[in-house]
């Protein structure tokens, strides 16, 4: 089995070596202090101009572009809002066709398809799985803004517990409306695709430099790759923009968002929550949206104790949430 | 007779607010006997942060609800209005909702005689400093006030809204009557006379405060409204061309989409003392709108038709007072202040003092709670550099 | 007035003759467009295009990605996306699955990305059902889609390059469902003569978008959100090319016919006996053999019948079909399909043909018969029986007899 150190792929050192130029430009709609946008803009620039990409419908394909005018250098071309999967393998077969057969230059073209969470870890999910069984080389890339966010921040299979959302309000009988737990999308998309290469989360800010690398990687050990990155949002989050960077390595560093890439089953924690000592306590991320302005003590305390089960209970912390095999007489 | 009412607000930050206003001009004129109703631009949703966008209410006199719809309710945007709200007063340098609208000045629908209300704390030679000038004659009026910034989901009850109305009922009561405002807010809030009496307070304040424009008077428009091919001057097949690729260290050295700058979307403007600069890259880095542009001597040059004042740069920044942001209506021009900066440092060191000195306020993390005023720091050129972390 | 359906074996065009049903005389149109990707998912009857077309490839026969997708919306974005990257690709579906991905197919046509899809018609759940009927397809009628139907193994073979030709043409760029009889086409097997690939590669030229292709080397971004200031001109452009495909179908059938024999007399439809005629029945698809075998014996009794098989759907052959059915006393339009609570409660096919006579002066009374759903046969005793309905209706005044079900159990 391969191991991290044997794959070598050209790795960014330093900020000061992140190549300058932008492949994702000023002049679109995203809001103040987007964390998307940075994800958009980073991933692009970690990859370089020989690729294609395509933005499933969601805030970041609304926000992106007004027609006839685009932000985008490199060719880029809008999917179905289910379709990150099954665009990626349409680039990346039709790529292959055309090389082999001599139709266009054999160059390596990379095929990256972007999505949000709900055309991703929700409506899109088995066409990502149908994506990561094949042997075409793409990226996936889900950013996780934790809700629908075009049509005003409404709840997705992936929105925090206890968040408010315009279908999860507060209310005078009920408190608490999105009582679901957030889906565990990298983990299940690893622990179901074994021949998948690397499977990883990342944050566009935190730690800087690490989530262009990890596209790097990605695009390197090539093959279907998977990555899930944590956007936060000030408009649906409700904290002001001036904070976006600050919220992601809260949300790492408080344990909610379990950072970590998986290369031929090999899981390296790229910010290692399992030590409590490493885990601030959940409030420092909630008290500071929004979002959850409604929620109690009580409230709190479940979400601490959930996320500290998810680390100190389950059988690969973070990623399976399986708590072990039960001995049988 | 029709009555157009226009409330210029800034996206998410002040949606609940124009909605709240816009509806409750339409129910207290309807108490009063009149016929209204109101809507948003729907072109502006879903709306993004600070972005400028528009809700509507229409009030008549004689006109039957449906003549109302079919003259105001049926279109996107109006083609002119008898008063023009503006709930955060930066907007009068321009707005540009989306791409292809254009930069268009804050009164570009305000009709002979009529009237633009701002919230403000500046004066109306400040504002007009900005504002488009006219062929005709206007009306300009000012209410003291904070943009009333707040968040989706916790909203700030700072009485903008109830002074809102009574600024509406003393530009034109053929709108809304300020005794009905009153009469309708001590209604709502038996318990809360402080809201209706804030309403009276703004309805006398505007009184003094309206002034008469003279055609002319503001600035002459450099916008152009961009024209919209027909149908056969475009691709088929829904393809536009790309932003062409192209980089060089400097200002504006980064290709970027020229037909949507959006600069308009910024209330505060980050002002850089270079001469504090470690060159640590954050700001550029983490710009979610990639405005800062590299340069040969390792700074940053910020192309500010392209910022839309977020203030991460400003927040990442390591060191204290080099990264500040300030209230756009000091800014006359997106000139780059690094070339400024090269050309005398001195003089650019003072230039970005006075600028910071000037009403310096951040928001907490939750928006609607307020800003906290912060008291900055004049650092001499080459000065100390002190760590912004908190 | 014999039927173009004879094939020329007095030139080199034709390599070899093989028996196939029209799924798989469908794979080997495929396979001699040499399409660059192919995406599959299975519901009967289509699928076993895509079984023929997998042998195709694993004996080499076909240099093509085949890709197997987890559903029919994928599959179609699959090809979709291939499309947009040059590649020439190709999927079908039938019955519900052809509807799980409407979406995709809605923005294929928007995207104007001529991606040449087969549909063997199905019935659409529930209950379920494998027989034809023709709703599946006829669901993409208004979208922007070229709709056509094959009735026999060999036009099946030959209308994919047809297809790839005619929706790959830059005046048209548009995709292209070919329909075909679900069960009666796509299972029966006829013998086909296969055309060389020489002479295909005469007829069909390499697929290319030019400017609209998405490569590192033509920097474009394809389908950005429109606010209302664009949604017009778009809808305009792509009316155009819609009404542009009329002139390019003549001519690729011409173009056809030059290479491999006088194989087509008209693009759009086949007239049968129609000479002198004054009433005739029209349908869509497999109908036809029972509609012109009872209108051979009905001439035998010497009665003045005959059969027009309609082939494309869309673009409807509005100036060609109204100077030809003005001619007539009556008509009988054939439907394999509903369209409830329609206008007299009639079919699909009737409207068109109806909206397709208004304008003419003298009108032929139009009758209407809603038969063989869910795959019911038709047999010649209903077409006669048609015949019949139709001959009264020349002089039948009444309004409540449009429609005729054929065939139900009464």
């Amino acid at each position: 089995m391969a191991t991290q150190e044997m794959i070598t792929y050209d790795k960014i050192k330093g900020v000061h070596n992140i190549p300058l130029e932008e492949f994702y430009t000023s002049g679109h709609r995203t809001c103040q202090g987007c964390e998307s946008a940075t994800t958009m803009r980073g991933f692009i620039k970690a990859a370089g101009p020989r690729s294609i990409v395509t933005g499933s419908t969601g805030c970041m394909y609304v926000a992106n572009t007004s027609y006839m005018t685009t932000p985008w250098i490199v060719p880029w071309m809008h999917t179905q809002l289910g379709a990150s999967g099954s665009s990626a393998i349409g680039m990346a077969a039709g790529v292959r066709a055309l090389k082999r057969k001599g139709k266009i230059k054999d160059e390596h073209i990379n095929a990256i398809a972007f999505c949000g969470d709900l055309g991703g870890g929700d409506m899109g999910l088995s066409g990502i799985s149908g994506a990561l069984q094949t042997n075409y080389d793409l990226l996936i890339i889900m950013y996780d803004n934790e809700s629908a966010a075009n049509t005003d921040i409404q709840a997705t299979g992936l929105t925090t517990y206890g968040a408010q959302t315009t279908f999860t309000p507060p209310g005078k009988k009920t408190r608490i409306m999105q009582k679901r737990w957030k889906k565990n999308v990298a983990g299940m998309l690893a622990v179901g695709h074994p021949t998948c290469k690397y499977i990883a989360t990342a944050c566009a800010t935190y730690p800087p430099m690490d989530f262009l690398n990890k596209v790097r990687k990605a695009l390197a050990i090539g093959g279907p790759t998977f990555i899930h990155t944590y956007d936060p949002c000030p408009k649906g989050w409700d904290y002001h923009p001036r904070y976006s960077h600050e919220l992601g390595e809260l949300g790492i560093k408080s344990g909610l968002y379990p950072l970590y890439e998986i290369v031929e089953g090999q899981v390296t924690y790229t910010y290692d929550a399992r030590p409590k000592k490493s885990r601030i306590p959940v409030n420092d991320f909630l008290s500071k949206q929004g979002r959850f302005a409604h929620l109690i003590q009580e409230d709190i305390d479940y979400i601490q104790k959930m996320v500290n089960q998810m680390w100190d209970e389950w059988e690969i912390p973070g990623i399976a949430p399986l708590k072990g095999v039960l001995k049988s007489k | 007779m029709i009555k157009r009412v226009e409330i210029n607000y800034r996206g998410i930050f002040q949606k609940s607010l124009a909605k709240k206003i816009g509806s409750d001009i339409v129910i207290i004129a309807s108490r009063m006997g009149r016929v209204g109703m109101s809507n948003g631009r729907y072109s502006d949703a879903p709306e993004r942060n600070g972005i400028p966008c528009k809700y509507f209410a229409f009030i008549t006199h004689d006109l039957a609800e449906e003549e109302l719809e079919a003259e105001a309710g049926a279109k996107l945007d109006i083609d002119e209005c008898d008063l023009s709200v503006v709930l955060d007063d930066t907007m009068c340098k321009g707005v540009e909702p989306w791409g292809w609208h254009g930069i268009r000045p804050i009164n570009e629908k305000v009709s002979n005689g009529s009237t633009l209300l701002v919230v403000s704390k500046h004066d109306h030679a400040e504002l007009l400093d900005f504002v488009g000038s006219k062929t005709f004659d206007w009306k300009l009026a000012t209410y003291d006030g904070e943009p009333s910034l707040a968040g989706l989901w916790v909203n700030k009850d700072d009485l903008t809204h109830e002074r809102t109305l009574g600024a509406i009922a003393a530009a034109d009561p053929d709108i809304i009557g300020i005794e009905a405002v009153e009469k309708y807010l001590n209604e709502k809030n038996p318990k809360e006379p402080h809201r209706a009496q804030a309403a009276r307070k703004a309805y006398d304040e505007v009184l003094e405060k309206t002034k008469a424009i003279k055609p002319g008077m503001g600035v002459k428009w450099q916008h152009q409204v961009p024209v919209l091919p027909k149908w056969k001057e475009f691709n088929e097949g829904s393809a536009v061309p790309a932003v062409k690729r192209g980089f060089k260290l400097g200002p504006l050295g980064q290709q970027r989409n020229p037909q949507f700058q959006r600069g308009t979307t910024k209330t505060q403007r980050p002002v850089v003392r270079f001469d504090l600069c470690t060159k640590c890259t954050l700001c550029w880095l983490e710009c979610p709108d990639e405005c800062f542009d590299p340069t040969d001597d390792g700074l940053y040059d910020i192309a500010y038709s392209y910022c839309v004042g977020c203030g991460k740069c400003a927040d990442i920044c390591p060191v204290k007072e080099c990264i500040v942001m300030v209230d756009e209506l000091q800014f006359e021009n997106d000139a780059s202040p690094w070339t400024a900066y090269k050309k005398d440092r001195g003089a650019y060191a003072d230039w970005a003092e006075k600028k910071k000195s000037k009403g310096r306020y951040i928001h907490p993390y939750i928006t609607g709670r307020g800003l906290e005023y912060v008291k900055g720091e004049v650092v001499p050129l080459d000065g100390k550099r002190g760590s912004s972390r908190r | 007035m014999m039927t173009a359906e004879r094939v020329h074996t007095d030139r080199k065009v034709y390599e070899r003759e093989e028996l196939l049903n029209g799924c798989q005389a469908v794979a080997h149109g495929v396979r001699l467009a040499d399409v660059d990707v192919i995406s599959a998912y299975p519901i009967r009857p289509y699928t076993e295009v895509m079984d023929q077309l997998s042998r195709i490839i694993a004996d080499g026969e076909l240099d093509a990605e085949y890709i197997i997708a987890d559903s029919e919306h994928s599959q179609f974005e699959i090809a979709k996306h291939a499309s947009s990257v040059n590649a020439r690709a190709f999927a079908g579906s039938s019955g519900t699955g052809w509807c799980y991905g409407f979406e995709a197919l809605v923005v294929t046509a928007t995207d104007r990305l001529p991606v040449v899809y087969i549909v063997g018609n199905r019935a659409l759940d529930d209950p379920g059902a494998f027989g034809v009927e023709h709703n599946d397809a006829m669901a993409v009628r208004d979208m922007g889609w070229l709709l056509l139907w094959v009735t026999t193994p060999q036009e099946a073979l030959e209308h994919i390059l047809l297809a790839y030709r005619i929706a790959e043409d830059k005046r048209v760029r548009m995709p292209l469902a070919l329909a075909m009889d679900g069960a009666f086409l796509t299972h029966s097997q006829h013998i086909v003569k296969i055309p060389a690939k020489e002479a295909v590669k005469k007829f069909l030229p390499p697929y290319d978008l030019g400017a609209g292709r998405l490569h590192p080397d033509n920097p474009i971004s394809i389908a950005p959100q429109v606010n209302e200031d664009w949604v017009m001109e778009i809808r305009r452009q792509n009316w155009e090319a819609a009404k542009r495909a009329r002139g390019v179908i003549k001519e690729a059938y011409k173009e056809f016919n030059a290479i491999f024999g006088e194989r087509y007399s008209n693009p759009y439809f086949t007239e049968f006996m129609t000479e002198d005629a004054d009433v005739v029945l029209i349908g869509l698809g497999q109908i036809a053999a029972a509609g012109r075998t009872a209108a051979k014996r009905l001439r035998e009794k010497g009665q003045k019948v005959g059969y027009i098989g309609l082939r494309w759907f869309r673009p409807f052959p509005t100036l060609e079909l109204r100077e030809v059915l003005k001619r007539f006393k009556a008509v009988g339009v054939i439907d394999r399909d509903f369209a409830h609570g329609s206008p007299d409660d009639g079919g699909v096919l009737l409207h068109e043909i109806r909206s397709c006579l208004y304008p003419a002066k003298n009108r032929p009374a139009v009758t209407n018969f809603i038969t063989g759903l869910g795959g019911r046969d038709v047999s010649i005793d209903d077409c006669i029986k048609m015949f019949g309905i139709t001959q009264k209706a020349m002089t039948d005044e009444k309004l409540d007899d449009y429609v005729t079900w054929i065939g139900v159990r009464e």
